[in-house]
C-alpha cells in the first residue's frame, strides 16, 4: 500500500514536471477534431486543419485562400485537358526518404480507395489520369477542361508512397494511419498520437522544407463546447482556442492576458426562396392554400430581401462578429463582384410592393435553418422571423439540428430556408456552379440547387466560365452570373460571418485564415 | 430446470431480435447519413458511387440482412465517421466512462450511506432537515446546470480545478487511468461530483428510509435492551439490515449512471462513451448507433437473463409460475 | 430516477370511509409540506394565467425587437416598461418568457405524466388481473425497460420521431410509463389475491366493476406519489434533453430552453439569461419533489407511529 502511495505521489509530480519543463509546447483547444490520421479519409474541415500540421497540400493557399507554392511549385495548363505540375526538390518526408512524383500519383490514385462517406474523391473529380513525365515533373489529365484544377488541389494531400504502401485500402488504413506507422508525412511536424476526439500530439520535424517550426510540441485538444474551450483558455490550460463565440467576443476585450484575433470566414448565410410552381410550407395567414407560390413574384423576393435588417443582424445577433452580405461570397474572392449594391434595409417599401404583388396582408411561410452547423445560425434564423413580421408575413420559425435539416432540405420539402454556404475554395465556380445553375447531371452543376432555380444566362456563363482557361476572361464570366443571380433575388445573402482566434497574450500571435484553420507552423510566439 | 432455462434463453434471443429489427428501422428512418456527410462539391457521380459504397442504396430490408449476418460472425461494422471498428471505437473509450461512473457512485455511496443514516436517527433534527433539503436539491436540480455551475466557479472564477478533458493517465492492465495520478484526480474530480450529486440523493432517501424503519424494529429495542451504545447499535446492526437493498439499489444505478454520464461527459469533454454517442446521434454514424444500442440492449437482457436463472435457483416455485 | 417510490407500498388501502379528506389532513400536519404544495399550486396558476399577468408576449415575434436583446434586469426597452429580470437574446421579456416557459415546462412534464400513468396503470391492474400468460408477458416488457435508463430510452426516440412537443412527450411517456405498470401492478395483485375480488372473478360479468371499484382506487394512493415525482422528473428530463439539443424547437422556448439558450452567455457575464429560468426550474421541481417526498411518508403505513 505505501508503495502505491509513494509511486502515485512520483508519477503526479513527475507529470507536472513534465508540464512545466517544455515552455515551448503549444496546447490549441480546437472545436472540432480530425475524423481520421489517414488524410484522405474525410473532406471535412477540421480533418483538413488537423492533418495539414503532418501532412503538406499538393497547392499551398494562402490566409486568404489565394494559391501559392506549396509541394508543387508551379503549374499551367499545357493543352486544353492536361496541366503540368513542376514538383519541389529536395523536400524529406519525417522517415527521411525523398519526395517525388511517385508519391503525388501514389496518392492520387489512392483517394478513391480509401475513402470515406465525406468523399475526398472531389479533390481528384477531374483527374483522368496521371503521367509522371520525370521524377519532379507530373502532367495531370483531365476529363474535360477543368480550369479550376489548381482549386481542387488546395487540399490534396500527399502520403509517403513507401510507408502507406501496404495501408491503402478501406479496411487497413485506419490501422496503418492511426498507429502512425504510415503517417509519414512532409509537413512541419510528425505525428506521436491521436485518438478519436481525444489530442492529437505531434513534435517538431526539424528538416521541414519551410524551416522547423518554433513550437517543439503541439497538442491539439479537441473541446467541442464553446463556453468549455474559453473556459480552458482562461484556467491556462490552452494556449489558443479557435471559434470564439460571439456572445464571449466582446467581453473579451477587457482581458489584458487574452487576446483575440479576427478574421473574415468563408461563410455567407443565404436566404433561399423556392420557386417551384407548388411550395409547400407557404400558405395564406389562415392556413388556405395559396392559388399560386408568391416567392415567384419579384416584388415578394423583394420585398422580403429589404424586409432583413442586416445592419441589427451584424450588430445586435452577432455582437459584431459578421458583415453584412450582398451575393453568396464574400468581397474579393475570385468571382465576387463589386457592382452588387447591398440591398436597403426599409420596411414600408416592403409592405408596398407586397401590396403591390396582391398579398396586402401577406401570408405565412414555415421557415426552416440548423441551429447547430455554424455561429448564429439559429439566432439568426429567429431574427428573420421577427423581421418577417413586420411586413405582414407570418413566420413559424423553426430552427433544427442540421441532422434533420439537410436530409429534409435535400427532398426538397422546404420553402423558405436559410444556411451557410462556405466558399472554400476561395472561387465562385464552387458556389455558384452548386447552387445558381439549375440542376444537371451532364454538366456536373446544381447539385444544391433545392429550390428549382433556373436561370438560363447564368447557365450560359457558367458552363462557359468553367471551361475558360484565361483567368481574366473567366473572373469576368463569374461576376456577371453573380451579379444576375443576386438580381433575381432567389438567393438572398444575409451575413458574413467572421471567425475569431483567442490567445493567451504572452505566448502567441495569430494570423486569422480565411480557411479558419489553426496551424500551429504559423502561430507565431509573442515579442 | 433445463426446459426452464431454454425458455428463457429464447425470450433473451427473440427480445434481441425484435430490438435490433426496432432499432434499425428507426435510425433508417431519420435519413440517408450521407446528405449531411457528403462534401457539397460532390458531383452526381461521385454521390451514386460513395451512396453505393457503403451499400445505402440498397433496399432497407436487404440492408438490415446485411447487418445481422456481419452481426451474428461478431463484426459490428466500421464507423462512418471515424472508420475504425466500431468495437474497438467504443472499447477504447469505455475506461474513461467506467472510471468516471465508479468513483462518482462509490463516492455517493460513501458519503449520503452515512448522511441517510444520521437523518434517518433523528428524523426530526435540524440536522436531518437539512440533509433531506440537500438530497432534495441533489434530486431535482438538473444535472447540466450543476456541471456548468461547477465550472464558472472552481475553473473559472478560483482557478482550482481544470475545466475539462481527462488529464494524465497511468497504465494499470494495459489500459490508462486518470485516478493513478494527481493530475488525474483534479480532472477527474469536478465531473465526479457532478454526476455523483443525484446519487447522492438516492443514496441517503435509500439510507434514511432503511434506518427509520430499523429503529422502530425489534432489532433495536432488543439492541437498547442488552446495553449496546447507539453507535455500536447504528454500525453494527442498522447498517447491516438496511445495506441489502442498498447494495441492490447500488447495482441498478451503476447501470443508469453509465447512460447518465452523456451530460456529465459533454459538459466537461470527458472522452467517453456518452460524448461518443451523442455526437453519433447528430452526424447520424449508424454503425455507432446501431453497436451501442445493441450492446446496451444486449447488457440488460444478459442482465435480466441471469438475475430470473438466479431466482429459479433460489425458488422453484417461480419455475413452475415461469412455465405457465 | 430509480427510487423507492417504485416499489409497490403493500396494503396502502386506506380505510373506506373518505380516505382522501384523511390524506389532506396527515398531509397537512407537516407545515414544510403543506408550503411546497402552496409553492406548487401557485406556480400552476402563474402558468395558467401567464398570458394575463406577463407583460408581453414573447411568442409573438411582431411584438419582439432584436435591438432589446440581452439587456440587464431593470432596462427600460422598446416597448416602454421596464424589464424586471432583464431581456434574452433574442429581445424577449425574460420575466414574460419565464412565465410562458414554465406553462410550456409544466404542459410538457403533466400531460407526460399523465398520459405514462393511463398507459401504465392500464398494464399494470391488466397484467394483475388477467394473471398467467399475460401477466407473463406484459411485466416482463416492463422490468426490461425499467432496467433500461429512462434518459438513454428519450434520447433515441427524440433522435428517431425528430423534434416536436408530441414527439418529446412520446419520448417522455415511453421513458416513464413502466414505473406506473410496475407501481399499479403490485398494488394491484395485492388485492386481486384478496379473497372477495377472488370470489367476484369468478363471475365474468362484474370484472370491470371490480377494477374500477375495487383495484384502482386502492392502487391510487401509490400512483399519486410515483406521479409527482415523475412529473417531476419529465420536467427535468426536458430540460436536458433541451440541453443537448434534442429538445423543443427554440421559438417557443421551455424553461429547459431557456437556461441552455442562456448558457453561451454565462462566461460573458450576462448571467441572467440562464440563471433566473435556472432558478424556477429548480424551485418548480424541488416544490413538486416535497409534496411527493411528504405523500410517500404519510402513505408509508409501517411508519404510522
Amino acid at each position: 500500500m505505501k508503495k502505491t502511495i509513494c509511486s502515485l505521489v512520483l508519477a503526479s509530480v513527475m507529470g507536472m514536471s513534465a508540464v512545466a519543463a517544455s515552455a515551448e509546447t503549444l496546447t490549441v483547444g480546437v472545436r472540432g477534431g480530425p475524423e481520421s490520421m489517414d488524410p484522405h479519409y474525410s473532406a471535412l474541415g477540421p480533418q483538413a486543419d488537423a492533418v495539414k500540421h503532418i501532412f503538406d497540400p499538393l497547392v499551398w493557399t494562402g490566409d486568404d485562400l489565394q494559391l501559392e507554392p506549396g509541394l508543387a511549385t508551379s503549374w499551367k495548363a499545357v493543352d486544353a485537358d492536361t496541366w503540368e505540375f513542376k514538383l519541389r526538390e529536395g523536400v524529406k518526408f519525417h522517415d527521411g526518404s525523398t519526395f517525388d512524383a511517385e508519391d503525388v500519383k501514389f496518392s492520387i490514385d489512392r483517394i478513391p480507395k480509401v475513402t470515406g462517406p465525406t468523399t475526398t474523391e472531389i479533390y481528384v473529380r477531374r483527374v483522368k489520369q496521371v503521367e509522371i513525365v520525370d521524377p519532379y515533373t507530373i502532367h495531370i489529365h483531365t476529363d474535360g477542361t477543368a480550369a479550376t484544377l489548381p482549386y481542387d488541389f488546395v487540399r490534396l494531400f500527399i502520403v509517403s508512397s513507401d510507408a502507406a504502401k501496404d495501408y491503402s485500402t478501406a479496411e487497413t488504413s485506419a490501422e496503418g494511419f492511426n498507429s502512425g506507422k504510415a503517417t509519414i508525412g512532409t509537413g512541419p511536424f510528425k505525428y506521436v498520437s491521436w485518438e478519436p476526439k481525444g489530442s492529437l500530439v505531434m513534435e517538431r520535424f526539424d528538416d521541414y522544407w519551410r524551416g522547423a517550426a518554433h513550437w517543439e510540441k503541439v497538442v491539439r485538444r479537441e473541446i467541442s463546447d464553446d463556453s468549455s474551450r474559453l473556459a480552458a483558455l482562461k484556467a491556462g490550460d490552452v494556449d489558443v482556442i479557435n471559434y470564439v463565440s460571439s456572445a464571449d467576443y466582446l467581453s473579451l476585450g477587457t482581458d489584458p492576458k487574452i487576446k483575440t484575433f479576427l478574421g473574415d470566414s468563408v461563410y455567407v448565410m443565404n436566404l433561399q426562396l423556392d420557386q417551384r410552381e407548388v411550395t409547400p410550407k407557404v400558405r395564406a395567414k389562415d392556413g388556405s392554400k395559396l392559388d399560386k407560390n408568391p416567392l415567384r413574384d419579384a416584388r415578394v423576393r423583394e420585398a422580403i430581401d429589404i424586409a432583413i435588417d442586416r445592419q441589427t443582424m451584424v450588430e445586435v445577433v452577432l455582437e459584431g462578429l459578421g458583415k453584412p452580405a450582398n451575393q453568396m461570397m464574400p468581397a474579393g474572392f475570385f468571382g465576387s463582384s463589386e457592382k452588387i449594391p447591398t440591398p436597403e434595409y426599409n420596411v414600408d417599401k416592403a409592405k408596398a410592393l407586397l401590396k403591390e404583388a396582391g398579398y396586402p396582408d401577406g401570408f405565412q411561410i414555415d421557415l426552416h435553418c440548423t441551429n447547430d452547423r455554424l455561429p448564429g445560425d439559429g439566432a439568426i434564423c429567429e431574427g428573420l422571423g421577427q423581421m418577417f413580421a413586420q411586413i405582414g408575413i407570418d413566420t413559424n420559425v423553426n430552427a433544427i439540428s442540421k441532422t434533420v435539416y439537410f436530409p429534409t432540405q435535400a427532398r426538397k420539402e422546404y420553402s423558405v430556408f436559410m444556411n451557410g454556404w462556405g466558399t472554400l475554395t476561395g472561387e465562385a465556380s464552387y458556389t455558384l456552379g452548386s447552387l445558381a445553375h439549375s440542376p444537371n447531371k451532364e454538366v456536373k452543376m446544381g447539385a444544391f440547387n433545392r429550390i428549382g432555380y433556373k436561370n438560363d444566362e447564368v447557365d450560359k456563363l457558367m458552363q462557359a466560365g468553367v471551361q475558360e482557361a484565361d483567368a481574366d476572361k473567366r473572373r469576368a464570366l463569374f461576376e456577371q452570373a453573380m451579379e444576375k443571380t443576386m438580381a433575381d433575388r432567389a438567393y438572398i445573402s444575409i451575413v458574413v460571418l467572421q471567425s475569431v482566434w483567442a490567445g493567451r497574450s504572452d505566448k502567441v500571435v495569430v494570423t486569422p485564415r480565411a480557411d479558419e484553420e489553426t496551424l500551429a507552423y504559423f502561430i507565431k510566439p509573442a515579442k | 430446470m433445463s426446459g426452464f432455462i431454454i425458455q428463457r434463453l429464447l425470450q433473451a434471443i427473440l427480445v434481441m431480435a425484435v430490438m435490433s429489427v426496432i432499432v434499425f428501422a428507426g435510425i433508417y428512418s431519420i435519413g440517408n447519413p450521407l446528405e449531411i456527410l457528403l462534401p457539397p462539391e460532390a458531383t452526381q457521380d461521385v454521390r451514386e458511387r460513395t451512396i453505393a459504397r457503403f451499400g445505402l442504396d440498397r433496399p432497407v430490408v436487404e440492408q438490415y440482412f446485411y447487418y445481422i449476418r456481419n452481426l451474428l460472425q461478431g463484426d459490428l461494422g466500421r464507423s462512418y465517421i471515424y472508420n475504425e471498428p466500431v468495437l474497438h471505437l467504443i472499447s477504447g473509450r469505455l475506461p474513461a466512462t467506467i472510471e468516471l461512473v465508479l468513483v462518482s457512485v462509490l463516492g455517493a455511496l460513501f458519503v449520503g450511506v452515512p448522511l441517510g443514516m444520521l437523518a434517518g436517527y433523528r428524523p426530526d433534527a435540524l440536522s436531518s432537515r437539512i440533509i433531506m433539503a440537500v438530497s432534495i436539491l441533489g434530486f431535482s436540480v438538473p444535472t447540466f446546470w450543476v456541471g456548468l455551475i461547477l465550472i464558472l466557479t472552481f475553473a473559472v472564477q478560483l482557478g482550482w480545478l481544470p475545466s475539462g478533458g481527462r488529464g494524465d493517465t497511468a497504465e494499470l492492465f494495459g489500459t490508462a487511468w486518470s485516478f493513478l495520478t494527481l493530475n488525474g484526480w483534479s480532472h477527474l474530480a469536478l465531473p465526479a461530483i457532478n454526476l455523483a450529486l443525484f446519487k447522492l440523493a438516492i443514496m441517503i432517501r435509500l439510507a434514511r428510509a432503511g434506518t427509520r424503519e430499523v429503529m422502530l424494529g425489534d432489532t433495536v429495542k432488543f439492541a437498547r435492551a442488552a446495553g449496546l451504545s447507539e453507535w455500536t447499535i447504528m454500525s453494527r446492526h442498522v447498517l447491516k439490515l438496511i445495506s441489502i437493498p442498498i447494495v441492490t439499489v447500488f447495482g441498478l444505478e451503476l447501470g443508469s449512471t453509465l447512460a447518465f454520464a452523456v451530460v456529465t461527459e459533454t459538459i466537461f469533454s470527458w472522452p467517453g462513451v456518452g460524448k461518443l454517442i451523442i455526437d453519433s446521434i447528430k452526424n447520424l454514424d449508424r454503425p455507432v448507433m446501431m453497436a451501442y444500442l445493441m450492446l446496451t440492449a444486449g447488457l440488460f437482457v444478459t442482465i435480466n437473463l441471469v438475475v430470473d436463472l438466479v431466482y429459479a435457483i433460489l425458488d422453484p416455485r417461480l419455475r413452475k409460475g415461469g412455465a405457465a | 430516477m430509480k427510487d423507492p417510490a417504485i416499489k409497490p407500498l403493500p396494503g396502502g388501502a386506506p380505510k373506506a370511509v373518505s380516505p382522501w379528506r384523511d390524506l389532506w389532513w396527515r398531509f397537512c400536519e407537516d407545515r414544510v409540506a403543506l408550503f411546497a404544495f402552496g409553492v406548487v399550486v401557485l406556480l400552476v396558476l402563474m402558468a395558467l394565467f401567464a398570458p394575463l399577468i406577463s407583460p408581453q408576449n414573447p411568442y409573438d415575434l411582431s411584438g419582439l425587437s432584436l435591438r432589446d436583446a440581452r439587456r440587464p434586469p431593470g432596462f427600460v426597452g422598446s416597448g416602454g416598461y421596464t424589464h424586471i429580470l432583464g431581456t434574452d437574446a433574442q429581445g424577449r421579456d425574460l420575466l414574460s418568457a419565464i412565465l410562458y416557459g414554465l406553462r410550456v415546462s409544466l404542459q410538457i412534464g403533466i400531460t407526460a405524466g399523465a398520459v405514462a400513468l393511463v398507459i401504465g396503470t392500464s398494464i399494470g391492474i391488466a397484467a394483475a388481473y388477467a394473471r398467467g400468460f399475460v401477466e407473463a408477458i406484459l411485466m416482463r416488457i416492463v422490468d426490461l425497460q425499467l432496467s433500461f435508463p429512462p434518459i438513454l430510452l428519450a434520447l433515441v426516440l427524440v433522435a428517431l420521431l425528430g423534434q416536436g412537443q408530441a414527439q418529446l412527450v412520446t419520448a417522455l411517456v415511453a421513458a416513464q410509463y413502466a414505473y406506473f405498470a410496475r407501481t399499479a401492478f403490485g398494488a394491484a395483485s395485492a388485492e386481486r389475491s384478496k379473497d372477495y375480488v377472488e370470489a367476484a372473478a369468478a363471475t365474468p360479468l362484474s370484472a370491470r366493476r371490480i377494477v374500477f371499484r375495487h383495484i384502482l382506487p386502492n392502487a391510487m394512493p401509490a400512483l399519486i406519489v410515483v406521479a409527482t415525482v415523475q412529473i417531476a422528473y419529465a420536467i427535468a428530463l426536458e430540460a436536458t434533453l433541451s440541453f443537448l439539443g434534442l429538445g423543443l424547437p427554440v421559438t417557443e422556448p421551455s424553461l429547459g430552453m431557456l437556461i441552455s439558450n442562456g448558457v453561451k452567455y454565462m462566461m460573458s457575464g450576462r448571467t441572467w439569461i440562464s440563471v433566473y429560468p435556472g432558478i424556477m426550474l429548480i424551485i418548480l421541481i424541488v416544490a413538486i419533489n416535497m409534496v411527493g417526498d411528504h405523500l410517500r411518508d404519510i402513505l408509508n403505513p409501517r411508519l404510522d407511529k
